[in-house]
């Protein structure tokens, strides 16, 4: 299964399996993982799920998908050119390996 | 101290109702009596009457009505900061549904606070993920497009019986796992439940829920089967099966959240589309934009609210609030505040995308969201692809019954055959 890395703000990190076609926001929730919450469940609504993606892994999974994800990061004041809501970033096996910080706080 | 799940006792939190009732903290100029789901202003037009409350109420006011004396929020950034800071806003005790104090239960997961509630939610999240209810797209198209062949060749239909209150059950009746043949009595059980003037009549209904959950908790137990009702019965969290209290609270608690709401929502919405053709010409013509049209409609047709109690002494916007004090968040009023939604009243699908509060927000969001856009979204497309101009029935009356899931009683619809 790819594995995803998740450092918190406090550079804790947590190395977790996610499966393929699951968002890296569930990977978080499922594996206990604090600093996303992910409140909405994944409908692109919340904006509780900010991550960074790590500079490596930018041109992969860096770029918002969608006019909702953009209008939400702009709507929590996110200006970090690499902020994404992972529950729109969904674990293929290219992105075994990944690597996402975390704010320091969602709301 | 944090409840114990497995052994329920009913709250020590008093419930204040009426103007007799009236806690000595709460300033006198703060105190209204708005008939929030319950007064003739409201219930000739609720969305109307939630909408003007932020011109005519201050943003934090305590309500006084004879059904349980509340702190109301109106504020979109307040509800968000209520909702999502439970250690001042606690669920526990905070679910008005009557229950008998001698077999008492917890609804589970909406009265359990963190941490616990996340156990709650991971046994039935993934059922309910935007993937877990995508595997049902083609049995809810089929379901509705059934439903539709049932009346289209009439040119007439009372929308929320054919169609708004059957959609919704079938649907999750199947994912729960219980037979079809019972859609009707579940729905009029709920409807006494959500929407009976008296507290006797809801003690009724939820009797009736009690008999009928506690029979079918027993058969899934004896036969599992892939439905939410046995993956509830059948949980075992960290090794540990739940108790008996805990699986009943659970299934009830569905079961009251499920059948009612997406009906309501969706009766909102035909009304307003029955009587705006150029916007359900305009739903058409932007296929591609199907989501946003969904998140705007469920923006301006949010039917309920979400109730805490407050758990340590609290100030917001210079309001004084005392632990064991109740607050309601206005959901639908939060929806139409004018400085998070401009124009907050127009139906515009191009709005910035921002946080709605039709599934509420915080860890008690609704787990059934992904489920009731995906219904929405298919009611949508079936319906305008069979019949794309429809009107609402001349002479007919629209009547709102009191209730804390707020829609149109009937909703007698016409088209050309």
């Amino acid at each position: 299964m790819p594995k995803v890395t998740y450092i918190e703000a406090s550079g804790e990190q947590h190395v977790v399996d996610v499966a393929v076609d699951e968002s890296v926001m569930r990977g978080a929730l499922y594996n206990d993982v604090p600093g996303i919450i992910g409140e909405c469940g994944g409908a692109c609504s919340c904006a509780t799920c900010r991550c960074y993606v790590d500079d490596a892994w930018a041109a992969k999974a860096g770029t918002p998908e969608s006019d909702a994800e953009r209008e939400l990061l702009e709507g929590a004041d996110e200006t970090k050119p690499n902020a994404r809501l992972s529950c729109q970033i969904t674990m293929t096996s290219e992105l075994d390996g990944l690597v996402v910080r975390l704010p320091e706080k969602q709301f | 101290m944090p409840i114990d799940a497995a052994h329920p006792v009913p709250p020590v939190f008093p419930r204040f109702a009426g103007p007799d009732q009236i806690p000595p903290h709460v300033p006198k100029e703060l105190v209204r009596s708005v008939g929030l789901t319950t007064g003739p202003e409201f219930l000739a037009s609720p969305h109307d009457f939630m909408a003007k409350l932020h011109e005519t109420q201050p943003p934090i006011f305590y309500d006084v009505n004879p059904y349980g004396n509340a702190w109301l929020f109106l504020k979109h950034e307040d509800a968000l900061f209520a909702l999502r800071h439970w250690e001042y806003f606690s669920n526990e005790g905070a679910t008005p549904f009557p229950r008998d104090p001698n077999d008492y239960f917890y609804f589970i997961p909406i009265e359990i606070d963190p941490p616990h509630h996340r156990k709650y939610r991971n046994i039935v999240d993934p059922l309910f993920s935007p993937k877990g209810v995508l595997k049902l797209e083609s049995l809810i198209r089929q379901r509705a497009s059934d439903l539709i062949d049932g009346f289209i060749d009439k040119g007439e239909c009372e929308f929320t019986t054919a169609f708004g209150r059957p959609l919704p059950v079938s649907v999750f009746l199947d994912i729960m796992g219980l037979p079809q043949d019972m859609r009707d009595t579940f729905v009029s059980w709920a409807i006494d439940l959500l929407h009976a003037p008296d507290r006797a009549t809801m003690g009724r209904a939820m009797q009736n829920i009690v008999a009928y959950i506690k029979q079918a908790i027993a058969e899934k137990k004896a036969h599992p089967d892939e439905g939410v009702v046995s993956r509830i019965a059948h949980a075992a969290p960290d090794g540990q099966p739940l108790s008996d209290k805990e699986v009943f609270g659970f299934v009830v608690f569905l079961f009251i959240g499920g059948l009612d709401t997406v009906f309501a929502t969706l009766n909102n919405m035909w009304l307003w589309l029955a009587q705006n053709p150029e916007r359900c010409k305009e739903i058409i013509d932007r296929p591609d934009d199907i989501d946003k049209v969904v998140e705007e409609l469920l923006r301006r047709w949010s039917v309920t609210f979400s109730g805490r109690v407050i758990a340590q002494d609290i100030e917001m916007r210079g309001v004084k609030m005392k632990k064991g004090d109740r607050i309601t968040c206005v959901l639908p009023a939060c929806n139409f505040d004018p400085e998070v939604f401009p124009n907050p009243l127009e139906v515009d699908f191009d709005r910035p995308r921002k946080t709605i509060m039709a599934f509420t927000v915080g860890v008690h969001s609704c787990m059934g969201a992904h489920l009731a856009r995906l219904e929405v979204k298919i009611a949508l497309q079936e319906w305008l692809k069979r019949i794309p101009e429809f009107s609402v029935k001349p002479g007919a009356p629209i009547i709102y019954r009191p209730g804390g899931v707020v829609g149109p009683e009937y909703v007698p619809l016409v088209w050309k055959k």
